[in-house]
C-alpha cells in the first residue's frame, strides 16, 4: 500500500476497528494508534520533501483517477493534522466514552488529511465531505440542533464547493490541480494580453464567491461562523482540540488552494485594491471581522467552552488576513499562524477537556481556585494563555509578529488596526480565563477535584512543549516555510527571524527573561515583605456594587461592555438564519394552503394550465 | 379548413376537459372524463382515415392499398377498453365516496387535504 495512502486511512482504519471491538482499553489504543501512525509516516517522508521532493499517488476508481501528492506545504498542513490529531487522541483516550466517538473522530481526520494530501478537485471534495460528515456526527451525538445548524451550512458551503468545481471542470475538463492551474494561467497570459479569456471575468467572479461561502463556512469566517460557536462547545473537549485546530485549517488551506491554482486569474479579473489583489483583500477584510466579532464575543461569554469557540473563530481571522493580503511574507505568517493556532487552541481546549472531566462544570460561576488542585493542567493553561496572547518566547507570539509586519509592510491601517485590536480583545478575554478559573476562593465542591488523566496529561504536555519549542526557535518553523515559496522570505538563524523591516531573536528573549525572572525572584527571596492580600473583587467601573450590578471576575465580569454594545450585539447573524428558515417555513405554508389545497380539481387546472404552456410554446 | 371530424373531436375534448374543470359534481366530472375520452378517440380513428377507402379487413378486391390506417384502430380498441375499465373504477370510488361523506361535491370531500 502506498504511504500516502496510509497517512490518509491508518486513522479511519484504526476507528473502525475502535468502533467494531467497542473494549474499553483495546479501543484506546487503537484510536491513539491510528494517528501516530499516519504522524510517524508523515516525519518519515520528511527527508523526501525536504530534498526538494514530491511524493504523488494516482488511484484509478471507476474511470475516475484520484491524485495524492505531498507538497511542502501540505506537508506542513499534514503535520498540522498529524501532531494534534495525536494529542487530541491522547486526550480522547480519557474523555470519550464510547467506539462511536472513536469512529467519528478518526473518520473526520481522515478527511481532513485528505484534504491536505489530495491533488485533484473531486479528491479535495469527497474528503472535504468526510471531514465534515465525522465532525456532524460527533456533534450530534451531544446537541442535535447544534449538530443541524452546523450541518445545514456545511451543506450550503458544499453546494457551493461543487458548483464552483463544476464550473472550473466545465472549461478545463480536467480536476487534477496541475491541469487546472495550467488552465489559469494560461488564461491569466491570455487576458493580459488582451485576448479572448476561456474563462470571463463573470465567471470568475462567480467561482470566487462559491469558494469563499465554501471554504469560508469552514473557517467560520464572518458572517459564516454562527455554526462554530455551538459546534467546538457542544461536543467531546479533546475532540474539539482535533476540530477547532485542524478542521478549521482546512478552510484556510482551501483559501490557500485558490491563490495558488487561480491566483493570477483572479487579479486579472477582478483587479487590485490598495496594492492587494481585490479578492484577497475581501478574504482579509472579512478576516478582520471575523477578528473583532468574535474577540468581543468572546469577552461576553460565560461559558469557558464557548468563550474558546469564539476566541478559536477569532484566531483563526488573523490566519485570513495574512493569506487574504496575499504577499509571500504574509503567506509564510498566515500558515506560521495556522501552525501556532492549532497548536495553542488544540492545548487550551485539552485543558477545558481537563478541567469539564474533573469538575463535570463548565460555567466561570462555579469555578475559582483549580491552580492548587490542577497544578499540570494550570502550567499547560498558563503556556496557552501566553501563546494565545501573543508574549514572547511562545510561539503565538512569532507568528502575530510576522502577521503585523506582513499587514504594516503592504500599507493596509484598516486591516492592521483590526489586527491590533483582535490582540487587545484577546487579552481581556485570557485575563478572565486565568483569575476567574485558576485564582480566587474555590467553592467548596471543587475541594476534592484531581488533575488531569495521565494521557490526557500526554497529549498536553506534546502540545505545550512545541508552543515553546517553536517560540523559542522560530527558524524551525520559518525555513520550512521558505521552501513553500521556494526563497527566503523570513531570513535569520534557527534562532531568530530577520525580515528585514525587523528581527526577533526567541532564544536571546528567553535568555534575558529567564534573567529577568531569577533577579525577580532574588529579591523576593531576599526579602519581599509577603503581604496576603484579601479575595476581594475590585471591578466595579465606578458602579456601586448592589446585588443586581454585583460585577465579579466569575459573573458578569464584562457587563459594562456588553452595556455599551447592546446595539450592535442587537444585529445578530443567527437571528438573521432563524429568520429566513422562519419565512421559508411560512412561505411553505402558504404554497400548501392555496397550490397544495387537496382539490383534485385544482391539480387538474395546473395539468391543463401546463399542458397549455407546452402547446404555445412549440414543445 | 380543419376538417370536421378533428373540429368536432377536439371540441368533445374540450368540452370534457370543462367538465372536469368547473363541475363539482363528482358525478359530472366523471361524464365529463367519458366524453374527453370519447373525443380523443373519435381524434385517433380520424387521423388514420384516408378519404374514399374501406375497412382495413383482407378480402377480395381489397389490398393493404385500398385499406385506411389499421394502426388507430387497433389503438383506439384499447383506449376504449381502458376507458371503460377506468370509468368502472372511477364509479365504485365514486360510490364510496358517497357512503363514507355522504355528498358528491368535490370541494367537500376534504381527505386528500394536508
Amino acid at each position: 500500500m502506498n504511504e500516502l495512502l496510509i497517512i490518509i486511512f491508518a486513522p479511519l482504519i484504526a476507528g473502525v476497528l475502535a468502533w467494531w471491538l467497542d473494549v474499553r482499553g483495546i479501543r484506546e489504543i487503537l484510536g491513539v494508534a491510528g494517528p501516530a501512525v499516519s504522524l510517524s509516516y508523515l516525519v518519515k517522508l520528511y527527508t523526501t520533501i525536504d530534498s526538494g521532493g514530491f511524493v504523488n499517488y494516482t488511484v484509478n476508481l471507476g474511470g475516475f483517477s484520484f491524485n495524492f501528492a505531498l507538497t511542502q506545504l501540505s506537508w506542513i498542513f499534514g503535520m498540522i493534522a498529524g501532531v494534534i490529531g495525536l494529542a487530541a487522541a491522547l486526550g480522547m483516550a480519557s474523555t470519550s466514552k464510547s467506539g462511536y466517538e472513536w469512529l467519528f473522530a478518526l473518520m473526520s481526520l481522515t478527511g481532513v488529511l485528505g484534504v491536505f494530501l489530495s491533488y485533484d478537485l473531486l479528491a479535495f471534495f469527497i474528503f472535504w465531505e468526510i471531514m465534515t460528515f465525522g465532525s456532524f456526527m460527533m456533534v450530534l451525538r451531544y446537541n442535535r440542533s447544534a449538530s443541524l445548524k452546523y450541518f445545514v451550512l456545511s451543506v450550503i458551503g458544499a453546494y457551493a464547493m461543487l458548483l464552483a468545481i463544476g464550473l472550473i471542470y466545465a472549461r478545463v475538463g480536467s480536476f487534477s490541480f496541475v491541469d487546472v492551474y495550467r488552465a489559469f494561467a494560461q488564461d491569466a497570459a491570455l487576458g493580459v494580453a488582451g485576448g479572448s479569456t476561456v474563462f470571463s471575468t463573470f465567471d470568475m467572479a462567480a467561482i470566487f464567491g462559491l469558494l469563499l461561502v465554501a471554504f469560508g463556512v469552514k473557517a467560520g469566517l464572518f458572517p459564516l461562523h454562527v455554526w462554530a460557536p455551538d459546534a467546538y462547545s457542544e461536543t467531546n473537549q479533546s475532540y474539539t482540540a482535533m476540530f477547532s485546530g485542524v478542521l478549521s485549517k482546512a478552510g484556510v488551506y482551501g483559501f490557500i488552494i485558490l491563490y495558488m491554482l487561480m491566483g493570477y486569474r483572479l487579479v486579472s479579473a477582478l483587479g487590485t485594491f490598495r496594492g492587494v489583489p481585490s479578492f484577497g483583500y475581501l478574504i482579509a477584510f472579512l478576516g478582520g471581522l471575523t477578528i473583532i466579532v468574535g474577540g468581543l464575543l468572546a469577552a461576553l461569554q460565560e461559558d469557558i467552552r464557548k468563550l474558546f469557540a469564539y476566541s478559536s473563530i477569532s484566531q483563526v481571522g488573523y490566519v485570513l488576513v495574512a493569506v487574504g493580503v496575499g504577499s509571500a511574507l504574509s503567506m509564510e505568517a498566515g500558515v506560521y499562524h495556522a501552525i501556532s493556532h492549532a497548536l495553542f487552541k488544540g492545548l487550551f481546549f485539552l485543558v477545558v477537556a481537563a478541567i469539564v472531566h474533573r469538575t463535570g462544570k463548565t460555567e466561570f460561576k462555579d469555578m475559582g481556585g483549580l491552580a492548587e488542585k490542577m497544578p499540570v493542567t494550570f502550567a499547560m493553561a498558563f503556556v496557552a494563555i501566553l501563546s494565545l496572547a501573543g508574549i514572547p518566547p511562545m510561539v503565538g507570539f512569532a507568528s502575530k509578529w510576522l502577521i503585523f509586519e506582513a499587514v504594516i509592510s503592504q500599507n493596509l491601517p484598516i486591516l492592521g488596526g483590526m489586527v491590533f485590536f483582535g490582540s487587545a480583545i484577546g487579552f481581556v478575554y485570557l485575563i478572565r480565563f486565568t483569575y476567574a478559573v485558576w485564582f480566587g476562593q474555590r467553592p467548596t465542591d471543587l475541594e476534592d477535584t484531581r488533575d488531569a488523566p495521565l494521557p490526557l496529561a500526554i497529549g498536553m504536555g506534546i502540545l505545550a512543549l512545541l508552543n515553546v519549542v517553536f517560540g523559542i526557535a522560530p527558524g524551525l518553523v520559518a525555513g520550512e516555510l521558505n521552501k513553500i515559496i521556494g526563497k527566503e522570505v523570513i531570513g535569520g538563524t534557527i534562532w531568530e527571524l530577520d525580515i528585514g523591516v525587523g528581527r526577533y531573536n526567541g532564544l536571546l528573549l528567553t535568555v534575558w527573561l529567564i534573567v529577568g525572572l531569577l533577579i525577580a525572584a532574588i529579591i523576593y527571596f531576599l526579602g519581599a515583605k509577603a503581604r496576603r492580600v484579601p479575595v476581594t473583587d475590585t471591578y466595579q467601573s465606578g458602579n456601586p456594587v448592589t446585588m443586581e450590578y454585583n460585577l465579579t471576575i466569575r459573573r458578569d465580569f464584562f457587563r459594562p461592555l456588553r452595556e455599551a454594545l447592546s446595539f450592535w450585539l442587537g444585529i445578530s447573524f443567527d437571528d438573521l438564519y432563524r429568520d429566513v428558515a422562519k419565512a421559508t417555513e411560512e412561505f411553505a405554508d402558504i404554497l400548501r394552503r392555496y397550490v397544495y389545497n387537496g382539490n383534485a380539481q385544482s391539480y387538474a387546472w395546473y395539468l391543463g394550465i401546463i399542458l397549455l404552456i407546452l402547446a404555445i410554446w412549440g414543445v | 379548413m380543419i376538417s370536421a371530424y378533428y373540429f368536432g373531436a377536439i371540441s368533445l375534448v374540450l368540452i370534457g376537459l370543462y367538465a372536469v374543470l368547473v363541475k363539482k359534481n363528482l358525478l359530472k366530472i366523471l361524464v365529463g372524463l367519458s366524453i374527453m375520452e370519447t373525443g380523443v378517440n373519435l381524434l385517433l380513428i380520424s387521423i388514420g382515415y384516408v378519404s374514399g377507402r374501406s375497412a382495413p379487413i383482407l378480402s377480395e378486391g381489397i389490398g393493404p392499398n385500398q385499406a385506411v390506417d389499421p394502426i388507430p384502430q387497433a389503438l383506439v380498441l384499447t383506449a376504449i377498453v381502458i376507458g371503460v375499465a377506468t370509468t368502472a373504477m372511477a364509479l365504485s370510488a365514486a360510490i364510496l365516496i358517497y357512503e363514507k361523506y355522504g355528498t358528491l361535491n368535490v370541494e367537500e370531500i376534504r381527505r386528500l387535504r394536508g
